[in-house]
């Protein structure tokens, strides 16, 4: 019995990183033992990360993204990179305006959800596609968190009840065949693996065990165990003592993890669920330089806050520092309204 | 006696009258949050909304910003991930879908991802997110979208998220699971179900001022006109004031209805 092609995606290829390379790279390079991984920022990019790579970020638009590695990204030069999207926005956003992305699988692109679509961002990935410096290969949410998942699976593919029908197939690398069970169409998405998932958490200890404390976990899980290396930013730095105590609460075991970058606040401006909320104000201000569409506005917002800065915790001196980040707090829990007025 | 009310605010009243109570309800990211948030408050609904990056019945005490913002796991029945969301829907739970788009033609077929050719777009939307699988899978899909003749087309550019593809038995015909599809439209011009036999849009309801020739003027296809046009009840007091003071009191989406 052998299982039919029915159709093609126009973008089929063959994986760049098969399960049985991902398994020797296992074997070969991920941490075995459970040792400190605490580093900063800038280390933790300088070591894991380079041009070229397939990249993931946790979390989604403009909740739970790991900025604070982002930015170290941004100043290191890191360019020509492959992003696995998913619902992406702010955190690609950075990438796509500083012209670092050569490759996407999106999910979601460009827009900021409920606050609209920043102009000079789509004029950029308009022109890119158009020049042929950009280019994608049409995923949607659903089949990009099962392409993770298979990944982490450590199998090729996950066959998937969706796509068929839609030009998403046409301009996707996935393929449709008849079920050898049941005689359905069914469409095959393959596994995605990448070189280095940026995952910004709650809670970590110095080895890498890891919580999402709270709200939506997104495709992180299947994202930590698609990458080669994984750089986890967190919060706060638990004792492990702590992990032990409640096993069940622990998102990522410290084998998945290559280093542990203690970053609070490491989603700002995003929202980072059950500790402070979306700076509705920072990104309208990136939204406002973006509404320049010859680029110089938005141009200046990237040299002041984030070429200009050192450091993440630079960078949160700047937008307001402690005063600023207790207000995204009580705006997290309804202690106060947009604009600072008690609730 | 009845207040102004702009066109956003017209068409979130009109379609949170019709969630269905005691359902699941999958919402897409822009209005249908708003839609399903003032649904939650106006009618007191026993419905579960998920949301594609895993929160599972939150509350929502404000309007969510994002999919994944910490209002769709406020006070959560379950704080999931993405693939759980979609197998869920996948498995056969999601009743309802709500859904956004750019472009809509005659079958729902929707597009949220590029205006004119793919590989040099003249606009590039940010693209399906979940809405792809959302409309792939869920019983019964309502969508809500401006009501515009260059957004009503007989084709879209792109299919992003499946409607009835090119008509009775197609979606079936591709591998879709049987049994659902597109359910109703709400514009600013009124209501739009599809007809069983030929799956095509039909004329549902009316807003209120506006007439037949107007809904037909502004749809670049063949609308099926029943015999009998019903009328759109305006918007409530009640359902202004909670829209406006409870729902987005910061008018984050309700803003773009004054355009």
């Amino acid at each position: 019995m052998e299982m039919k092609i029915l159709e093609k995606g126009t973008k089929f290829q063959e994986p760049k990183i098969t399960p049985n390379d991902f398994r020797e790279w296992v074997r070969d390079n991920k941490p075995h033992a459970m040792e400190d991984k605490t580093m900063d920022a800038k280390t933790a990019v300088k070591k894991f990360m380079k041009s070229g790579d397939i990249v993931s970020h946790s979390g989604c638009s403009f909740v739970r993204i790991p900025v604070a590695i982002l930015h170290e990204v941004l100043r290191q030069g890191i360019r020509d990179l492959y992003v696995a999207g998913g619902t992406r926005s702010y955190d690609v956003n950075l990438l796509t305006d500083n012209g670092r992305v050569s490759h996407i699988d999106p999910g979601y692109i460009i827009g900021l959800e409920t606050l609209g679509v920043p102009r000079m961002t789509r004029k950029i990935v308009e022109q890119a596609i158009t020049k042929g410096e950009l280019t994608l290969t049409e995923w949607d949410n659903a089949s990009m968190a099962w392409r993770h998942k298979a990944a982490g699976m450590g199998i090729p593919f996950i066959p998937v009840r969706h796509m068929m029908g839609a030009d998403g197939f046409k301009f996707s690398g996935a393929v449709k065949v008849e079920c050898p069970f049941t005689k359905e169409e069914v469409v095959l998405v393959p596994a995605l693996y990448t070189d280095v998932a940026l995952i910004h958490v709650h809670e970590s200890d110095i080895y890498g065990n890891a919580r999402i404390t709270t709200g939506a976990i997104v495709e992180d899980w299947g994202k930590v165990r698609s990458a080669k290396r994984v750089i986890i930013s967190t919060e706060k730095i638990v004792d492990t003592e702590d992990i032990r105590k409640q096993p069940d609460r622990t998102f990522v075991p410290y084998f998945y993890v290559d280093a542990v970058v203690q970053a609070p606040y490491g989603s700002h401006p995003g929202n980072m669920p059950g500790r402070y909320y979306v700076d509705i104000e920072h990104l309208t201000e990136y939204k406002n330089a973006c509404e320049d569409v010859t680029g110089e506005a938005l141009k200046q917002y990237y040299n002041k806050y984030i070429f200009g800065t050192d450091s993440f915790e630079e960078y949160l001196q700047m937008i307001g520092g402690e005063k600023r980040l207790k207000y995204l707090e009580d705006l997290e829990f309804l202690r106060v309204k947009p604009g600072g007025a008690p609730a | 006696m009845s207040e102004e009310y702009n066109a956003m605010e017209l068409m979130t009243i009109v379609a949170s009258r019709d969630i269905e109570d005691r359902k699941i309800i999958y919402v897409g990211t822009g209005i249908p949050m708003l839609v399903t948030s003032l649904a939650q408050k106006t009618r007191n609904l026993k419905i579960t909304p998920i949301f594609e990056v895993g929160g599972i019945g939150p509350e929502m005490p404000t309007l969510p910003l994002s999919v994944a913002c910490s209002r769709t796991t406020w006070r959560a029945l379950r704080s999931a991930d993405s693939s759980e969301a979609f197998e869920i829907a996948q498995a056969g739970f999601a009743d309802y879908a709500f859904l956004g788009g750019a472009q809509i033609d005659k079958y729902g077929n929707l597009n949220s991802t590029v205006l004119g050719d793919y590989h040099a777009p003249k606009v590039r939307f940010p693209g399906s997110g979940g809405a792809n699988a959302f409309a792939s899978f869920a019983w019964k899909t309502m969508i809500i979208m401006n009501h515009e003749k260059r957004r009503f087309v007989e084709k879209v550019d792109y299919i992003t998220s499946p409607g009835y593809l090119d008509g009775p038995g197609a979606r079936e015909k591709a591998g879709l699971p049987p049994g659902t599809g597109p359910y109703k439209v709400y514009t600013t011009m009124g209501t739009f179900d599809f007809d069983e036999k030929t799956k095509r849009m039909r004329l549902f309801s009316l807003s209120p001022g506006v007439t037949v020739d107007d809904a037909v003027a502004n749809t670049g296809f063949e609308l099926i006109i029943p015999n009998k046009v019903r009328q759109t009840e305006p918007p409530t007091r009640e359902e202004l004031k909670i829209l406006r003071e409870e729902v987005d009191p910061y008018r984050v989406i309700l803003g773009r209805g004054e355009a």
